[in-house]
């Protein structure tokens, strides 16, 4: 099956493209911020690199977050509708759970929290257990950097911290007795492929936001003024 | 012939339409997320961003369907997509679906100037008017008095300085505590009110073709906190009949200065009945067409955008994959 990977949770717009001969590429297209100028050329790319054209897609795994609020619309816009106009299967994964899927890709075992950055102050964090597999101990959740900090400088058991969250704040996460940064800011687009390959493909992928909208959070607040 | 899908997602419309080149507009689908922002009293950007996600992909295989295309392998030459000006978070949904499309299907893609794409409505209601045209665009986020010699070549002989007639109608509204969008509420009030009963300034009384609306609104907020007694059909008549003499009085103006075959109404003010009354009658008084749109035509939509990237991809090409979205692309920038 010929798999297209889409990432775009964070500053980094990454693609990638598994063939059914099985070759694969990955690729990180821009670093700043740049999705929309840079997925589609990105794409066109790899596809020209792997010898395939758009019509050979099987299959589209996209990243559906959380992460920046419009980077998961660019790339979820772009990868809906290529699977509707293809009419191939999509796959939605984590942000989190890329960033675990890569960390044990790389030989990280044991507890490993991922930490990407939610912007104001805050970070969209998940624990996982990497072992034989990645295992999800809890839901993804939004919070504050430093109580993350707390709760695992507390608890006093080792673990591994990754995602552009970490490097955002590092010097809080660095601070954790027990806690060791791995270095990964950009969600694996390999574990993507991977993913995408094994699982089921749904009808419809919606963004994992983690968080209101501005206006519906403050509009109890908000004045009513000429 | 040339089939093109049009894809508009500027604000909270989001739209998709099928147009071919005699301007005919094959099927249209919108879908508005306005009634998530009524309670906010505009629209909220990240609402409207969030919106058009989830809605992008059906609204278009409705087009499609509406136009007996296949969703896989539609028979369309290109998609025409708003790349500017708008909501930035807005525009990116329909860009970037707009490019996935062209590249599944093997077809250019073009982005469209949103402005521009309104200056088209006419030519979808009448694909033989005459030309040129002196075209009042008037909307929620912009006003414009247009000098048209034809098809995409246009010239804009004056906006406003400051808010946008549909702004002025907004910000009026919210301070009389009526509901969002302003326009259509004190349009209907202002029938049962006497356009007397409020003194209000005539702005832009020079002899340019600029507008301005931020004063008006003021006036109003003072004038009703003066005489709190006024009653509320008799303030929207009297903003109303002040909105429309400043616009007529400046169209006017244009038809006295330039020789043109037809005045035309554009934007979602061009659905305000005292408007259309009034430019009714001054292409009566000067003998020429009148280009009133559809209330379709009014609001944002798709047909408008794809028959602007016909006109577009024949004079000017595709636009490359790597194109990003201008949030505040003038139409005096276009191409
Ligand atoms: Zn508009």
């Amino acid at each position: 099956m010929n798999i297209i990977a889409i990432e775009t949770a964070t500053a980094a717009c990454a693609v990638g493209v598994r063939t059914s001969g099985g070759v694969e590429v990955t690729r990180v297209v821009d670093e700043h911020r740049r999705h929309t100028e840079s997925l589609m050329p990105g794409v066109a790319g790899l596809l020209e690199e792997c010898g395939l054209t758009a019509r050979d897609i099987e299959r589209v795994v996209v990243d559906r977050g959380p992460g920046l609020f419009t980077g998961l619309r660019v790339g979820i816009a772009t990868a809906s509708s290529l699977a509707q106009a293809l009419g191939c299967g999509i796959v939605g994964v984590t942000s989190l759970e890329l960033l675990a899927h890569g960390a044990r890709d790389a030989g990280v075992r044991g507890t490993l929290v991922s930490a990407v950055d939610g912007r104001r102050g805050e970070v969209f964090v998940q624990t996982f257990r990497l072992g034989d597999s990645v295992e999800p101990v809890g839901p993804p959740e939004v919070a504050r950097p430093r109580n993350v900090v707390i709760e695992w400088a507390t608890n006093g058991a080792p673990v591994t911290f990754s995602g552009d969250g970490v490097g955002r704040y590092c010097s809080d996460f660095d601070a954790v007795p027990n806690g060791t940064v791995f270095a990964q800011s950009v969600p694996s687009v390999h574990a993507a492929l991977a993913l995408g390959g094994s699982r089921g493909p749904g009808d419809t992928i919606s963004p994992l936001y983690l968080r209101e909208a501005d206006a519906v959070a403050n509009f109890s607040t908000r004045e009513r003024s000429p | 012939m040339t089939v093109v899908l049009g894809i508009e997602t500027s604000c909270d419309e989001t739209a998709a339409a099928v147009v071919d080149d005699r301007f005919h507009v094959v099927s249209s689908v919108i879908e508005s997320s306005i009634d998530q922002h009524r309670a906010f009293g505009g629209v909220v950007p990240e609402l409207a961003g969030r919106a058009h996600v989830a809605t992008i992909g059906p609204v278009v295989a409705r087009a499609l369907l509406a136009a007996g295309l296949d969703l896989h392998r539609p028979a369309i030459d290109a998609v025409a997509v708003t790349s500017g000006p708008g909501l930035i978070g807005s525009l990116l949904v329909g860009l970037s679906a707009a490019k996935a499309y062209a590249m599944a299907w093997g077809v250019p893609f073009v982005g469209v100037n949103h402005l521009e794409g309104h200056l088209f409505a006419p030519l979808l209601e009448q694909a033989d008017l005459e030309w040129p045209l002196l075209t009042l665009l008037v909307s929620g986020g912009h006003s414009m008095i247009v000098l048209q010699s034809g098809p995409g070549d246009h010239q804009v002989l004056g906006e406003s300085i400051d808010d946008a007639a549909g702004e002025a109608y907004d910000k009026v509204a919210r301070w009389l505590g009526l509901g969002y969008p302003g326009g259509p509420e004190i349009d209907r009030l202002a029938q049962a009110g006497r356009a007397g009963a409020l003194k209000l300034p005539v702005s832009m009384t020079g002899a340019d073709y600029d507008l301005s609306f931020s004063g008006l609104k003021t006036a109003v907020v003072r004038a009703t906190e003066k005489h709190g007694d006024v009653a509320l059909a008799d303030v929207a008549a009297s903003f109303q009949a002040a909105v429309c003499e400043q616009l007529l009085r400046k169209l006017r103006a244009a038809l006295e200065h330039y020789d043109v075959a037809g005045v035309a109404l554009a934007g979602g003010v061009a659905a305000n009945s005292a408007l259309r009354l009034g430019v009714g009658e001054l292409a009566a008084e000067f003998a020429i067409a009148c280009h009133l749109p559809t209330k379709e035509m009014c609001t944002d939509n798709a047909a408008m955008i794809a028959a602007a990237g016909l006109y577009r991809l024949a004079a000017d090409g595709p636009s490359p994959m790597n194109l990003s979205a201008s949030p505040n692309w003038q139409l005096v920038d276009v191409p």
